[in-house]
Parts: C-alpha cells; sequence; structure tokens
C-alpha cells in the first residue's frame, strides 16, 4: 500500500496590486502585493521582522526597501530582488492557507497560478521557477481563462478581466483560447491612476500627495459617465488640509481608458465566427477590480449598440473571481494530470 | 496541525466555490451539466498538455526531426541540383557584375557556405527565385525546396547601431542602441530557452562595431540566417508600424537615403564592394531572405497588433543595407517600432512592449525554421 499525503488545492491570482488565493480547506485570502525589507538595523529593529508583506509592508513603505514586483501582470525580469519579492508573496499566501515554510505540513500542495492572457513563455517559466519550492505541481493558466472556468463561461462568452496591470481580453469558444482569442492591454487600473495623478497635478500644482493615496481615490470613487456624487478629497495644500474637488480629474481618467477597451472588444468581436458573434455579445463578463468603475458596464453596452448591441456583466465581487477559478480548476484535474505537473 | 483529506478538500471548497458564485448571480449553465463537464475536462486536458509543454521546454532538448537517413541522400541531391542551379545562374549573374566570377569560382565559394565547419550539411544552399524568376532561369527557379534539408540552427543577431552610432531618439530621449540592444537580449533568451537554436550576438553589450565586422562575426559563426534590429523614425509623427526588409534594389528615394544613412559607417571599402556584389549569387539567398522577411514581418504585425492597436503593416521591402549585402546567410533587418510616433515611443519605453517584439521576432523565426525543415522533412518523408 502507498502512503498518501492529504492534499491541499490552491488557485492563486497573482496580481500586479493584489493577490488572492482560494484554498481547497476553505480559505481565501487577499493581500495586497507589495513586500518590502527593512532598509536598516534601525528599521530591522523597530519592525521586528525580516520581511514585511502587503498591507503591513504599505503602512511601513518609509522605513522599507518597498518593492510591487508584479509589473504589468508579470514579474519583473533583470531584479533579483523583485523575484524574492514573488516568492515572499507566494510563501506568505500559502502561509495564509495553512502551509507552513519548510514541512508544508505534510502536505502535498498543487496550485493553479493565473497569469495574464498573453504572458509569454520567459514569464510563465519565472512563475515556476519562483514556485518550485512552495509547491508539489504546479499549473499556470491565464487568468481570464481561470475567470471563465471559475464561472463556468466556456462557451461563446467574452471575458474581460480588468486588473491593475493589465486589461485582459479571452474570448471561450470550448477550446483552450488561441492566440488570437486572447489580447493583453497595458492600460489598466495603474494606468489610471498615472493619468488622475498627473491631471490633479496639473490642476493643483500646490497639492501634495502620493501615488497610493491616488489609488485609493479610485477605489473609492470611480466612475465614467456623469455622477450625482463630487469627488472630493483631502490633500495637504502648502502644508494646510485642503479639500478639493476631482471629480472632472476622475472623470477624464476613467474614460481614458475606454478607447482601448472598446477597440479590443469589438476587434475581438469581429474574429468571432459570424454565427456566434451575437451570443458571444450578449455574454461579455467584466472581472477585476477595476472593473468595478461605476458605470463602466452601461457604457460597454453603448458601443455594443452600434455593432448590434450586447449584454455585459460586471462581477460585483472580483477579488476572489481569479483564484476560485484556479482552485475549481486544481480540484478538476485528476491526480495523474497532476503528477506529469510535478515541480 | 489538521490534515485534509483529498475528497474532504474537494468537498469543501467545491461548496465553497459554488456558493460564491451563484451569490453572485454569475453562475451559468450554458449547456446540460454532461455537455459542461465534457468541455472541461477536455479543456483540462489539453491545459495539463500546454503546461507539460512547458516543462518540457525548460527541462529537456526537444527531438530534433530524424533525417539522418536522408543526409546522404538529401546531399547527392543537393550537389546535382546546386550544379544545374549554377550553370542556370550563370545568366543571372552577367546582369549583377559586369565581370561575372568564373563558374568554379563561383562554386568554390558557394560550397564554403554550403558546407561551412558546422556538421549540418548544406544549410544555406537554396533555391532560386521563385517569387520573381529571372528569363532563363527556368531550370534553377524549379528547384523544389524541400530537396534540401535547411535547418536552422544558428542564428545571428544584430542589435542595430551602438557605442557613438546612437541611431534614433524616442521624444523622451531613449536611444535606439539601447532599445535594440534590449530587444535582441531577450530575443537571444527566447531562442535558447528551448535548446532549438544557438545565437550569436554581434554585439552584447554598448560597443561600436562596424557593418563589416557585424558581417564577419555572422559568417564566421556559420550562422544560418541573419537578424538585424532597428527602430524607425519619420519626419511625419503619424507615421508608425512595422517594416522587414531583405536585400534588393528600390526606386524609392526615401528608402534609398535610409540606406545611405545606415551603411555610412560600414567599414568597407569600394573594392570590397565588388566582391560583395559576386556574392550575390543567382537570387539564392535574396529568395530566402524575402521568404524569412515575410515571415517575420507577418509575425511581428500580428502579434503587436494585440497590444499596439494602431500599428500600421508597413509591409516587406527590399533596399540595398550593406549589413544584408555582405552577410552570407539568408538576412533581413527589422523594423520593429518607429521612435518618431508618440504612442510607439511611449511603448517602446515599456520592457513589457520590448519583450513582445522579442517574442514575435523568435516566433517568426521559429515559423521560418520550421517550414525550412518541413520542406525536407516531407521530401524526405
Amino acid at each position: 500500500m502507498t502512503e498518501s499525503k492529504p492534499v491541499l488545492h490552491v488557485g492563486i491570482d497573482l496580481g500586479t496590486s493584489r493577490s488572492s488565493i482560494s484554498a481547497s480547506n476553505g480559505q481565501r485570502h487577499v493581500v495586497e502585493s507589495y513586500v518590502g525589507w527593512p532598509l536598516d538595523m534601525v528599521a530591522r529593529k523597530v519592525l521586528k521582522k525580516p520581511v514585511l508583506i502587503g498591507q503591513e509592508a504599505l503602512d511601513n513603505r518609509s522605513m522599507l526597501d518597498l518593492h510591487r514586483p508584479l509589473e504589468e501582470g508579470l514579474i519583473k525580469d533583470g531584479s533579483e530582488k523583485d523575484e524574492a519579492a514573488v516568492r515572499e508573496l507566494l510563501w506568505h499566501l500559502l502561509s495564509l492557507v495553512g502551509v507552513a515554510r519548510e514541512t508544508r505540513n505534510g502536505m502535498k500542495v498543487r496550485a493553479v497560478v493565473g497569469v495574464p492572457a498573453e504572458a509569454l513563455r520567459v514569464n510563465k517559466q519565472n512563475v515556476r521557477k519562483a514556485m518550485q519550492d512552495a509547491v508539489d505541481s504546479l499549473m499556470i493558466v491565464s487568468e481570464p481563462f481561470a475567470v471563465a472556468y471559475g464561472l463556468e463561461a466556456l462557451l461563446h462568452t467574452m471575458i474581460i478581466d480588468l486588473g491593475a496591470g493589465t486589461t485582459d481580453f479571452c474570448v471561450m469558444n470550448g477550446r483552450l483560447p488561441a492566440d488570437e482569442e486572447q489580447r493583453t492591454l497595458t492600460q489598466a487600473g495603474d494606468w489610471i491612476d498615472e493619468q488622475l495623478s498627473r491631471l490633479t497635478r496639473e490642476r493643483f500644482p500646490d497639492a501634495r500627495f502620493s501615488i497610493h493615496m491616488v489609488r485609493a481615490w479610485k477605489e473609492e470613487s470611480s466612475f465614467v459617465g456623469a455622477t450625482r456624487n463630487p469627488v472630493v478629497v483631502t490633500v495637504p495644500v502648502n502644508g494646510k488640509p485642503t479639500a478639493i474637488d476631482i471629480t472632472q480629474e476622475m472623470r477624464q481618467a476613467c474614460e481614458g481608458l475606454l478607447p482601448p477597451i472598446v477597440e479590443s472588444m469589438l476587434d475581438l468581436l469581429s474574429r468571432v465566427q459570424p454565427d456566434y458573434q451575437e451570443k458571444v455579445r450578449n455574454n461579455i463578463v467584466v472581472s477585476g477590480g477595476t472593473g468595478l468603475i461605476r458605470g463602466l458596464g452601461p457604457r460597454l453596452e453603448q458601443e455594443l449598440a452600434a455593432v448590434g448591441g450586447g449584454k455585459v456583466k460586471v462581477v460585483k465581487d472580483p477579488v476572489f473571481v481569479g483564484s476560485d477559478g484556479g482552485l475549481s480548476i486544481a480540484l478538476d484535474a485528476p491526480d495523474a494530470d497532476w503528477e506529469k505537473l510535478t515541480s | 496541525m489538521r490534515g485534509y483529506t483529498a475528497a474532504r478538500c474537494r468537498r469543501a471548497a467545491s461548496h465553497l466555490s459554488r456558493k460564491g458564485l451563484r451569490y453572485r448571480g454569475l453562475l451559468r449553465m450554458p449547456q446540460s451539466k454532461a455537455n459542461v463537464d465534457r468541455l472541461k475536462r477536455r479543456l483540462l486536458h489539453d491545459l495539463v498538455q500546454q503546461n507539460v509543454e512547458l516543462i518540457q521546454g525548460r527541462r529537456r532538448r526537444p527531438s530534433r526531426p530524424r533525417r539522418v537517413p536522408y543526409l546522404r541522400l538529401a546531399g547527392a541531391l543537393a550537389l546535382v541540383v546546386l550544379s544545374t542551379a549554377l550553370i542556370g545562374s550563370t545568366r543571372l549573374l552577367s546582369t549583377l557584375s559586369a565581370a561575372p566570377p568564373p563558374l568554379r569560382t563561383l562554386a568554390a565559394s558557394q560550397a564554403r557556405q554550403v558546407l561551412p565547419t558546422s556538421p549540418s550539411p548544406a544549410r544555406e544552399a537554396g533555391p532560386p527565385s521563385q517569387a520573381a524568376p529571372a528569363p532563363g532561369l527556368a531550370a534553377a527557379a524549379a528547384i523544389d525546396p524541400a530537396v534540401l534539408p535547411l535547418a536552422v540552427r544558428r542564428i545571428a543577431l544584430d542589435a542595430g547601431h551602438g557605442g557613438d552610432s546612437l541611431g534614433t531618439r524616442t521624444p523622451l530621449g531613449l536611444l535606439e542602441k539601447d532599445i535594440t540592444l534590449d530587444i535582441v537580449r531577450r530575443l537571444r533568451e527566447l531562442l535558447e530557452a528551448g535548446h532549438d537554436f544557438e545565437v550569436v550576438m554581434t554585439r552584447g553589450d554598448d560597443d561600436a562595431v562596424s557593418l563589416a565586422e557585424r558581417a564577419a562575426i555572422a559568417n564566421r559563426s556559420g550562422a544560418d540566417v541573419f537578424v538585424s534590429v532597428h527602430v524607425n523614425w519619420f519626419e511625419d509623427r503619424g507615421s508608425r508600424g512595422v517594416e522587414t526588409y531583405f536585400l534588393g534594389p528600390t526606386n524609392d528615394p526615401f528608402l534609398n537615403r535610409l540606406a545611405a544613412l545606415e551603411n555610412r559607417d560600414s567599414g568597407y571599402s569600394m573594392s570590397d564592394m565588388r566582391q560583395l556584389l559576386d556574392g550575390i549569387y543567382a537570387g539564392v539567398r535574396q529568395d530566402k531572405s524575402r521568404q524569412l522577411a515575410q515571415v517575420v514581418q507577418a509575425a511581428l504585425f500580428r502579434s503587436l497588433g494585440r497590444v499596439n492597436p494602431g500599428i500600421e503593416n508597413r509591409g516587406v521591402k527590399s533596399a540595398p543595407f550593406i549589413v544584408l549585402l555582405s552577410t552570407q546567410m539568408p538576412a533581413i533587418l527589422a523594423e520593429v517600432s518607429c521612435a518618431s510616433n508618440a504612442e510607439e515611443a511611449r511603448l517602446l519605453a515599456r520592457p513589457l512592449y520590448r519583450q513582445y517584439i522579442a517574442e514575435a521576432l523568435a516566433g517568426g523565426l521559429r515559423a521560418y525554421a520550421s517550414e525550412a525543415r518541413g520542406g525536407a522533412a516531407a521530401h524526405g518523408g
């Protein structure tokens, strides 16, 4: 009789801004994708930890060599520190669902990790490299595919996954999406942050704020189209906390994302077999944190009217949709297949 | 520590996951449960296969096409066909050079290229132009490319400019020499990762290397193909896109100006030029270069279009770039984006976009290599 270790399946959505993990023991966690090492001995003494991760790292950033290791959804290349940061992040996620670093608690860990739709071979191999000591078996999937799988939206559906680093498109036709059925844009949540920061700085040159503050404003108040609620934020102006109205800047920054998204959506639709175009138009799913921009779904439907109309559904709780999809894949894959994917 | 059995974990997670999805009102069942399950099984099978290939690409050298049993036959055929081609090509040579080299000299020089130090036989010899056959070359044009096992094993990569030769620059000051070097380094990594190719670089750093030296490096290494990477620049800031060149004449004054600029520091004398021109034997290499350019251009346009929706396909063109003239293997010069266009300049500044360019070039080279291998394999049975 062979000894069988208990198996833990996990789905991981490794995001530029946030990373989430869903595990087969029922646990789900999300962390900010930040990793920081104390800058010096003093910082180490104050922080009492060799490495800080997530919100804790963000909160103590002044004392840290802070890394956000995933650029545009991929492990930044050429920096050992960023590779180390990804490893720390993965270990941290696994520890949150009960996997001890050295022993893995005697469990066999099988992981599905989502990467951007058009992640290249080298980037996928970087993910494999980063995870090889942390898990027993690893499967890498495109993020929108993981979302589609989790939602069982496998046929005649378009997934638009709006993250922080990338916007991923994927048309599901009952098979693994081919290259021409997937697309990745680098205009996504971070791009909005940059635009909003620039526009606010132009209008309020004396205001002082950081990109982290801008990100928080966007997450709180982003919208396209009309709004009844003005976006007012408080920032130091000449050292004095001052309320400034950034409604116009917020609209402009968010709407700047529309042209590339609409263009890619319509272009991908035009490549779908004519028999199925209407079905796909009526089955568009928007996921990802940036997909929560108010008014985005109706606005995309407006654009679809020009090609015969369509329906856009926005996933209301996008935080775990990618990692849940990864977990579904992990659970459905037969043991024999997992054995082929041993790290 | 709490242990989890696989079955218990599956049940817990499945319940959690389904509950969550139903709550969000997004769980859809487009077809019957049985159909969805069948669909999922097929998708999982393909997904696992894809991942297994990814692992194998990293870990083991993929098996080469079996060609040993055909080498001798192909070699003998190559000699016969090559002789026929050379006899047929003498007429074209007379149009390329006022005093063409004697047939024996040409055959000898060609033999050096056909049988370099590498053990791979008859790598360079290819069919004469089929796209635009010269009059009187019917016999040469009729060579079936499948006759020769044209394995592409060694690739010479040339990062345009370097050292004092800055090339063009983006409005934000990014230099062409740095962009091309970064792309070529990425391309090298991609090509070497699969163990399918050996890569030779004409410069690995910010070095000044003359065009003559670049060609010499490629020629000495016995490279099977040569790819020079450049970034375009236009006075019209709205112009953008990708274009790929192979060696040939052009009537376009802009291209002649561009070639003159690129050839400026070639390191060749006038007397060298005669020898170089003699090297364009019977359009054989030119034809393979055209084919390579077409495949690479298609890959560039198709791949970059996904991240650069406004990209223009500026097509495959011929132009007299020295670096293409002086190399002894199929050679192309790819203008991979345009530094004078604001949008493409912005993209070029992003590592991910440069990675896309490298991936597109790698895809084109693999497709070309595969076509070459496929032709030989199909013929060999």
